[in-house]
Order: structure tokens, then C-alpha cells, then sequence
């Protein structure tokens, strides 16, 4: 599995889980304190009663003789940690297993030595006979229900928080195997690969299963275009064709004969350049289509652009000094590119050969290879006329051309396929104010180690 | 009446249940024997035999005339089937093949031929010229590709080179033509005992057609094999870099070694 814990951790499922978890432990805790509120309430309500109970108890007592030895009897038999008993007789005499003292601070409850005793008590006093009678009864109960509720939260909330975190991760890696089936689809189907599916299992949840069908089934309809695409060029070709071909061949036939006037083989020789004209836009188009369709994708390779740049630079540049035009190329080495060899050298071609064409006698062209730690970059710059800044995102469009370009010979394609064969690379195109002149770039994506942009599988990877 | 070639048939072919002969596509009639007595590669150097196989008349037919003004044997036919019959039945140097045929289409007609165990050099014409166009024609089996409208010059220089291609390219270290020699270990061309400094590419481009000496190169198989490079440039890029050679190995010297051949291409004569 390519992807790490911490986008796992990102994923839907765990996130689900975790709002869940932390739900249900705000509602767990809310209704565990409710709980607590009204079981102290109601314990405390409960000793209060007792003590009044005690109380009435021991005023039941004839007197205060009876009294003092009721409470002496009782002390010696309760335990102090849960109940203490002092009576302070009229005579000043004191009976019970703790005593009420005075001091500066208010009342305590000590021990009949005078020490003092620690835990909380619930006390009553009352005068009984002259005598002042004090109950207390320990309120530890009710402080134990506060380990209690905690005991509970503790043996009942973490399980299930454990389970449902653990679950939710289960969940995740397996939506994350669907998710990632899909992904490599779609990176298969987006690099050329046309026959691409995700041919979901049955064992899929229902909305990935969803999801991987619509998928198939764009997949799919994608291809059809595609193929009748391929089949209309290739029938609107043979048909256009063959007639092209007929009149070459007509034209050449014309060319044998004997006694023909110069002037009717100029004649000749000028309809064989329009024809050829006529030819070069078909194939254009007809190019343009091909690329626009993604197919050539699936032949990329790691191709040096320096290299390449090179290669173009040394093929164009008698053919630039014959024009007066300076011709230089600088590469950095190992600018690697993910692309197709025939369309990059082409993309190169036709920026060469428009800076031949639009420029004036002198003009230097120089063609750069840059590369930066992510991306390549290729650069054309002329010190030509330039073209307008409104116009610049308008000659990358098909059979787009300048007012004042219009008599120089070129179909007006040459730049449209620059900008089609760079979509298919997922390059940028500028076209920018060289000052003067024109500078076209083009930002590709830096190849490593000779792979792809993503090192995604050809073979789907199994999920269920 | 010979027996059946044993060739895997194509899918769309049905199998036929009727009496032999009849004229289904399952059986394939033999429509003429092959030449006794002379084989395909004996004569090579003086006449070469060709089949054509191309639908549209027009371009057949020139095709066929330009290639018999040339001194080769031609037979035509025009159509797929009739075609892989006699590409079975004759013993042919090349095959020139239309992509787009009637009955049986060009790449069927040679992914057959080439199952059945045919090495017959085939040289495809096709109406689309894109690269994958172009390697599916040379998956299928073809050794080579021309797009239409093609000028007879560039048909005619790739047949030779076809007819040839099976013999192995001279293995020596020393190339040499007229007065000229280029020594491949050392790098270094001399001709009339003078020495000429060749930039490296100039120096691929000069060896490119020693190696063939007496055939001709066009521009676009020197931009295939020099530059390797598949698509044709609007310039007249390999005019200007022929000129530069020319400038060094011909222009001080009273003979021209590098012939221009016109609507075709350049030839080194041998």
C-alpha cells in the first residue's frame, strides 16, 4: 500500500469514526453525569432523612439519664468511619464515640480523646433534655459513587471507543484498496490508456461499487469516441486521399509530356506546392486530432529535451544561416522529460521554423533547455517583431494567423499543435514579450530516474 | 491446379462448405502460377519483381508504369484477396501494399503472410501518416511506410532500398567512392590525397550514402536514418546540410561525388 498511515488517518472512513467516537462519548459522559448528579442527590437526600430517623430516635428516649446511655450504648458499637454519636449531658458529661468541640474556627467533630477525624460527615445537632445531642454520618458513600461512575466510564467507554477507531481504520484500508483501484484506473485511462477499468468486485461496498461502474462505463464511452474518431480520420483520409493522390499522380503525368511552355510548367509546378499545402494542413488536423485524443500517451518515455534541442538546433541551423538568421541552443544536461520523442522534436520544429519564417534577415533565435529540481523548461526566443500581447493566447488556436503573416507561407497550425502536443505533456505554455521579439516557454514536468510522472501499476492492484 | 496455400485465413472469412473451386474467401483460387526457374533475390540487382497491391486505379496504375520505365517486373492487382494469393504464389523481391483494400486489408493481408511464414519485404501505403499509424503498419509486419500523396521518387528509392535491405551493410572500416575515402576507425576523409575536416553529423550524412553507393537517398530517409526523425519539416533542412557537405567534399574537386536526383532524392554514384 503506497499510501501511509497519516493519510489513512485522513481518509473518510476514520474520520467518520472519529466524529462517531467523539458523539458518543459527549452523550455517554452527558447522560454518565446526569447519572451521577441524581444518584448523589438522591443519596444525600437519603442520609438527611437518616439523621432526622436517628434523631427522632433518640428523642424518643424518657430522659436525660436514658439518653446519655442509649447514645453511650450505641457509640461503643458503631463504627466511627460510618456514623459518629455525641451527647453532651446537661451536668457538661459526655457520652458517644466522638465529640463536638468549639473553637475559634466554628464546630468539630473529634474524637472523645480529642483528635481529630478526617472524612466527610453529615452532622445534626439538637438540644435533647439540656443536653446537646450531635449525629453524624459519614459521607464517604456518597464521595465512593464518584470512583463508581468513574469505573464505569472507564470499563465502558474506552472498548468502545478501541473498536469503533479500529473498525473504522479496517473500513478505511479496505474503501482505501477501492479508492486506490480507482485512482490507478484513472491514471492509466488519463495517460492513453484507453482500455482501462476498474471492473469493481461484487465484495465492494455499494457506493464504491457505484462510483467504479460510472467510471467503467465513462471509460468506455471515452474509448468509443475515440475509436469512431480514428475511424472517421482514417475513412475522411483514404477518401481525400486518393483523389490527392490522383491529382499528383495527373500532375506528374502532365510533367512527361513533351514541348510544354515554361510557363505551363511553372503552372504545374505551382499547383504541386498548393497540393502540397492542402496536404500539410490535412495532416496537421489530422495530428492535432490524434494528440487531442490522448492515444500517444500511452508510447511516452523519458526523452532528454537537451538532447533533443541539440539534435533540431544542429538540423535548422544551415538552413538559418542561409536566411541571415543566428541559430544558437543551450541545454543543461539531464532535462528529462516525459513525453513522446516524435512530438517534442516537432513542438521544436515548429517554434524553429516560425521564428524563421516571421523574422527578419538577422535575427537571432536562441533555443534554451533549463532544468530546475521539478521542471524542465524550454525556451524559444526570437528578436523578431513580436506578436501584439492581445494576440498572443489567439495564435495558439487552429489556423489562427497575423494580419501581417498572412502572405508568408504556413498553415497556421504549426503553434496549435505546439500548444495541444504540451496539453497532452502537461506542460505550460507562455508566449511572452521578448523586448523585442518573442519568447515562447514551455514548463514541463521534470522526469527522474527515467520514470513516469506517477510510478503508478499497470496491473491493478487486487481489492475486495 | 496447386493445393490450397497453407495460410491462417483472416477472421472475417467464413469457412465454406461449397465445392472447390468457387470464389468465396474461404477458398482462395490460385490465379497464376509462380515463375519457374528464376529466384527472387538472382536477379535482384538488375530487375526486381513487385507486386502491387493498390485499389484505386489511377495510382496503381502509375505506380506500376513509373516502376516498369525503371526496368522492374511488375504485377498489379486491387485487391486484398487477390492480392495475398499472389504474394503466396510468386516469389517477389517487394510487396507494395495499400493499408486500405477491398475484401482483405493491407494489415491482415500482411500479418497473414507473415504468420504463413512470408519474410517477403513489404513497404505499406497508407492515407493516414501519424506515428501510430506508422507503427501499427510496422507491428503488422511491413518494413517500411509512405504516406500518400507520395512522389514516385521516394516510392522508388524505398523499393530499392527494400530489395536490398536483407543484405547486411558492408562491415569494412573503409568506405570509398571515386577519389574520395572515409576511414570509419579513424574518422578522417580524404579525397584527392587532401584532407577534408567534416563536422560529425556531416561526416553521418557522407557515410549514410558511401553505404549505399548507386542508390538513391531520399530527404525523408535521410532525416529517418541521420536524425531520427519521423516527421517532415516544412524547411528544406537536409538541402542546406547536403550543400554544406557539398561545399567541402565536391566544390574544390572538378567531378561532383553527390548527385542530385531531382524530385527524389541524392545518390553517391558507385
Amino acid at each position: 500500500m503506497s499510501r501511509g498511515i497519516l493519510s489513512l488517518a485522513r481518509s473518510m472512513p476514520v474520520r467518520l469514526a472519529c466524529s462517531l467516537v467523539a458523539l458518543f462519548a459527549v452523550v455517554s459522559l452527558a447522560s454518565l453525569a446526569a447519572s451521577y448528579a441524581v444518584s448523589w442527590n438522591s443519596l444525600d437526600a437519603t442520609m438527611r432523612e437518616d439523621l432526622r430517623q436517628d434523631m427522632a430516635g433518640f428523642r424518643a428516649a424518657p430522659s436525660a439519664l436514658a439518653l446519655a446511655a442509649l447514645v453511650n450504648a450505641e457509640g461503643k458499637v458503631t463504627d466511627p468511619n460510618r456514623m459518629l454519636l455525641s451527647y453532651f449531658a446537661p451536668n457538661g458529661q459526655h457520652f458517644g464515640n466522638a465529640a463536638l468541640t468549639r473553637d475559634e474556627n466554628g464546630y468539630h467533630l473529634t474524637q472523645p480523646s480529642g483528635e481529630g477525624i478526617s472524612g466527610q460527615y453529615l452532622a445534626l445537632t439538637d438540644d435533647l433534655y439540656g443536653g446537646e445531642l450531635t449525629i453524624a454520618r459519614s459521607r464517604t458513600e456518597i464521595d465512593d459513587l464518584w470512583l463508581v461512575f468513574r469505573r464505569i466510564v472507564l470499563v465502558s467507554l474506552l472498548p468502545t471507543i478501541l473498536v469503533a477507531l479500529s473498525g473504522g481504520l479496517w473500513l478505511a484500508r479496505r474503501s482505501a484498496a477501492q479508492v486506490e483501484v480507482m485512482e490507478n484506473t484513472l491514471e492509466r485511462l488519463t495517460s492513453g490508456n484507453l482500455a482501462a477499468r476498474v471492473d469493481p468486485a461484487p465484495g465492494w461496498s455499494e457506493d464504491m461499487l457505484q462510483i467504479g461502474r460510472r467510471i467503467d462505463r465513462m471509460a468506455a464511452a471515452q474509448q468509443l469516441t475515440v475509436e469512431t474518431l480514428r475511424q472517421v480520420s482514417s475513412d475522411v483520409a483514404h477518401d481525400l486521399k486518393t483523389p490527392i493522390q490522383r491529382v499528383a499522380v495527373r500532375l506528374d503525368d502532365l510533367t512527361r509530356h513533351h514541348g510544354l511552355a515554361p510557363e505551363a510548367r511553372a503552372l504545374i509546378d505551382d499547383a504541386r506546392a498548393d497540393l502540397d499545402d492542402v496536404v500539410s494542413v490535412f495532416h496537421a488536423l489530422l495530428q492535432i486530432a490524434q494528440v487531442e485524443s490522448g492515444t500517444p500517451k500511452s508510447r511516452f518515455a523519458a526523452v532528454d529535451l537537451g538532447t533533443l534541442a541539440e539534435t533540431m538546433a544542429e538540423l535548422y541551423e544551415p538552413a538559418a544561416a542561409d536566411t541571415g538568421h543566428t541559430l544558437t541552443v543551450t541545454a543543461t544536461p539531464g532535462a528529462a522529460v516525459w513525453g513522446g520523442r516524435d512530438l517534442l522534436g516537432q513542438v521544436l520544429a515548429n517554434l524553429i521554423e516560425n521564428a524563421l519564417r516571421h523574422t527578419p534577415e538577422g535575427t537571432a533565435i536562441a533555443v534554451t533547455v533549463t532544468a530546475e529540481a521539478d521542471t524542465v523548461r524550454l525556451t524559444v526566443a526570437d528578436t523578431g517583431p513580436g506578436i501584439p500581447a492581445a494576440e498572443r493566447t489567439a495564435v495558439l488556436q487552429r489556423l489562427y494567423r497575423l494580419d501581417r503573416s498572412r502572405h508568408t507561407p504556413g498553415s497556421g497550425l504549426g503553434l496549435s499543435l505546439v500548444s495541444v502536443v504540451a496539453g497532452l505533456h502537461e506542460a505550460e505554455v507562455t508566449l511572452d514579450d521578448n523586448a523585442p521579439g518573442l519568447v515562447v516557454r514551455l514548463t514541463f514536468r521534470r522526469c527522474r530516474n527515467g520514470a513516469g510522472p506517477s510510478s503508478a501499476p499497470e496491473i491493478p492492484v487486487a481489492a475486495n | 491446379m496447386r493445393p490450397l496455400p497453407d495460410i491462417p485465413l483472416p477472421r472475417p472469412i467464413q469457412i465454406c462448405n461449397l465445392a472447390f473451386p468457387c470464389r468465396c474467401a474461404t477458398h482462395i483460387p490460385i490465379l497464376k502460377t509462380p515463375p519457374k526457374g528464376r529466384g527472387a533475390t538472382e536477379n535482384a540487382a538488375e530487375t526486381m519483381k513487385l507486386l502491387v497491391i493498390e485499389d484505386d486505379a489511377t495510382t496503381g496504375a502509375y505506380i506500376a508504369r513509373g516502376l516498369r520505365e525503371e526496368g522492374q517486373a511488375v504485377d498489379l492487382v486491387d485487391n486484398g484477396r487477390d492480392g495475398l494469393v499472389q504474394a503466396t504464389a510468386g516469389a517477389y523481391d517487394v510487396l507494395i501494399v495499400d493499408r486500405m483494400l477491398p475484401e482483405i486489408d493491407g494489415m491482415t493481408l500482411v500479418k497473414t503472410l507473415r504468420g504463413a511464414g512470408n519474410r517477403t519485404p513489404v513497404l505499406f501505403l497508407t492515407s493516414l501518416g501519424s506515428v501510430d499509424d506508422r507503427i501499427a503498419g510496422l507491428n503488422a509486419g511491413g518494413d517500411d511506410y509512405l504516406v500518400k500523396p507520395f512522389a514516385f521518387g521516394e516510392l522508388s528509392a524505398r523499393v530499392a532500398a527494400l530489395a536490398r535491405r536483407p543484405q547486411a551493410l558492408e562491415q569494412d572500416t573503409k568506405l570509398t567512392a571515386g577519389d574520395l575515402t572515409m576511414d570509419l576507425v579513424t574518422r578522417q576523409v580524404m579525397r584527392a590525397g587532401r584532407k577534408i575536416d567534416l563536422l560529425p553529423r556531416e561526416f553521418a550524412l557522407l557515410e549514410h550514402l558511401l553505404r549505399r553507393k548507386g542508390r538513391v537517398q531520399t530527404r525523408t530517409m535521410l532525416l529517418e536514418s541521420v536524425w531520427d526523425i519521423s516527421f517532415d519539416p516544412k524547411t528544406n533542412v537536409v538541402e542546406t546540410h547536403i550543400s554544406r557537405l557539398r561545399a567541402k567534399i565536391d566544390k574544390p574537386f572538378p567531378t561532383e561525388l553527390i548527385q542530385t536526383m531531382r524530385g527524389a532524392g541524392y545518390r553517391i554514384e558507385g
